[in-house]
């Protein structure tokens, strides 16, 4: 679904990312691991058009750059990390906003009954069709990052670009935020690009994965190809030692 | 009938009755039915006279101004995600001040092309205030973020502030003129101001209600409304500039009139909720309503003397922005 070759960008005259390749196959989750400042986010900034890059990114063979701003919001959504709200929208008229790229173009174009439907049922699936008038800054910080992700449910993307999505949100809506990722890139004719801060639901969500050291590549392959010794050079620290310290503290819990 | 609905009767009733106190309050009380007899010609000449060429004409000037500054507002505020963004604050004020004080130092300002030059001379300064910020931003940022625009809008203020108090400085003949011009009037402005303002605020007011659904979008910031279609940059320009030509219309005719373009929009949001669509136009109707009675104040509170709508609208706003805007905080 996804091409990218020899993607060089970065801000300003500093150079963050260069000359990253890789794929992206139906139903793949990938998930870029990589110490802090090593480009990760700047990578799905550059996706998603904020950043400008060089190389080429190509969707189902067609270049990136050549589609206009409505045509990508119709192929890929970002979701991001969200612990508060700005202005006072209801949760129905933040999720319906994710239709925009697919109203017809013209004056006064609004959402349609089929939008509307498709709002509701993510809304209903995910729990909070009850809270669909409540404003969004009433929410709490999980609740609210549920209807954003609603919203990029609603957006019916092809790929799902996610940066951190789990920051901010207790144990219990981490947990539900990955399952219900998971379940979505099981669907026909879609994929998932990730950054996790947490390492172990990093691991949990991908079947893929991109590890970043001072903005190249320094592997990209299956979950299990990863070595431990790869992990440890780019984290500047023993991961797996440190890993299994956590694991043996939490196995003295019991079950 | 449905919610937003039932609230636009009731802010319509709001707007009928200032205009109604607007036209009928003055040195000569005149009733609603007096002022609707006017409207058709009848009652006798002294009355018709009074509404028709000068209480409608500047309440109508006012109406239109107050629904434009605080059109302006709301967009400024949305396309910069500041709730504290406002036409003024990108230069408009200063920006129109310069143009007006040039005119006046320049001796272009009396005689019957001084009545066309003044606000001609404002609205440019306004516009190229605007154009400046926003080429200084795209210089700075390829993006034009919204804190970029800000921050060159306030800077661009300031500096064309420090010339018109220099301007002020050497020319002390037209200091006292200068700082009049700046605090906005609407005494003996009427006819000319409307018939120009309407037609720019209805146009304007089309073109922003029809893009609001970007509005929405760019409230959320740059990368999500991107995520979602849009290209906010080049979206966050457009609607500047129109926002620019709008405001910078309405200081034309009526000089500075600072809080209106920020109180309205956060009063139509309580009211109205988030989404353009609806609280715009709310905007508007409350920000024109709003101005019609500072208006009122200010010729009727100090009478005979009249005391400039600007430091009505001030003293008015200031006290009412902050009870709306920390009430809304402390929730």
């Amino acid at each position: 679904m996804l091409k990218v070759e020899n993607l060089s960008c970065g801000y300003g005259d500093r150079q963050v990312l260069r000359d990253i390749s890789f794929t992206l196959a139906e139903n793949q989750r990938l998930v870029i691991l990589g110490p802090n400042g090593c480009g990760k986010t700047t990578l799905l900034r550059a996706l998603v058009g904020v950043i400008p890059f060089e190389g080429t990114v190509e969707l189902d063979g067609r270049e990136l750059r050549t589609m206009t701003a409505r045509e990508r919001g119709r192929r890929l959504a970002m979701l991001s990390q969200h612990s508060s709200a700005g202005f006072s929208y209801t949760v129905l008229e933040t999720v319906l906003m994710a239709r925009y790229p697919h109203l017809p173009r013209g004056l006064f174009s609004s959402p349609g009954p089929e939008d509307r439907a498709l709002a509701e049922a993510e809304l209903k699936r995910l729990d909070l069709w009850g809270e669909r008038d409540r404003p969004i800054t009433e929410l709490s910080g999980g609740q609210l990052q549920r209807v954003m992700l609603a919203r990029t449910f609603t957006q019916s993307p092809e790929i799902i670009l996610l940066d951190e999505p789990t920051n901010h949100l207790d144990l219990k809506y981490q947990a539900e935020l990955v399952r219900e990722l998971k379940s979505w890139t099981e669907r026909p004719g879609r994929a998932a690009v990730g950054v996790f801060h947490d390492l172990d639901l990093a691991l949990d969500f991908a079947d893929t994965v991109l590890l970043m050291e001072n903005g190249e590549a320094a592997y990209i392959g299956p979950v299990d190809g990863l070595r431990g010794a790869d992990l440890s050079r780019v984290f500047g620290m023993d991961v797996v030692g440190h890993m299994r310290l956590s694991r043996e503290k939490w196995e003295k819990f019991g079950g | 009938m449905s919610k937003p609905a039932g609230k636009f009767v009731g802010l319509g009733a709001f707007a009928a009755v200032s205009l109604i106190l607007g036209a009928g309050l003055g040195s000569v009380y005149i009733s609603p039915a007096g002022i609707l007899r006017a409207l058709f010609g009848g009652g006798d000449d002294s009355t018709r006279a009074l509404v028709l060429s000068l209480r409608l004409p500047r309440v109508a000037l006012a109406f239109l101004t107050g629904a434009a500054l605080a059109a302006g507002g709301t967009v400024m505020q949305s396309a910069l995600e500041n709730p504290l963004a406002s036409p003024f604050g990108l230069g408009v004020s200063a920006g129109a001040g310069l143009g007006a004080s040039a005119a006046m130092v320049a001796g272009a300002s009396g005689g019957v092309l001084g009545a066309l030059v003044m606000p001609a001379a404002g609205f440019v300064g306004a516009i190229v205030a605007v154009l400046l910020a926003l080429g200084l931003a795209r210089v700075f940022d390829k993006r034009v973020s919204g804190v970029t625009v800000v921050l060159t809008g306030m800077v661009l203020s300031l500096f064309f502030s420090a010339i018109m108090d220099l301007m002020s400085a050497l020319n002390p003949e037209y200091a006292q003129r200068i700082g009049l011009w700046q605090m906005g009037s609407f005494a003996a402005k009427g006819l000319r101001g409307v018939l120009i303002l309407g037609p720019v605020l209805a146009v304007c007011l089309f073109i922003f209600i029809a893009r609001a659904p970007e509005l929405d979008l760019l409230t959320f910031g740059d990368e999500q409304a991107r995520s979602m279609g849009l290209d906010p940059g080049r979206s966050r320009r457009s609607l500047i500039i129109t926002v620019a030509v709008l405001t910078g219309t309405a200081v034309a005719f009526s000089g500075v009139i600072g809080f209106v373009d920020l109180v309205a929009p956060h009063v139509a949001r309580r009211i109205f909720g988030a989404r353009h669509r609806v609280t715009l136009p709310a905007a508007a109707i409350l920000g024109g309503s709003f101005m019609t009675l500072c208006d009122l104040a200010a010729r009727t509170v100090a009478s005979p003397r009249e005391i400039p709508v600007g430091a009505v609208t001030a003293l008015m706003g200031a006290p009412f922005f902050m009870y709306v805007f920390f009430r809304k905080g402390a929730r």
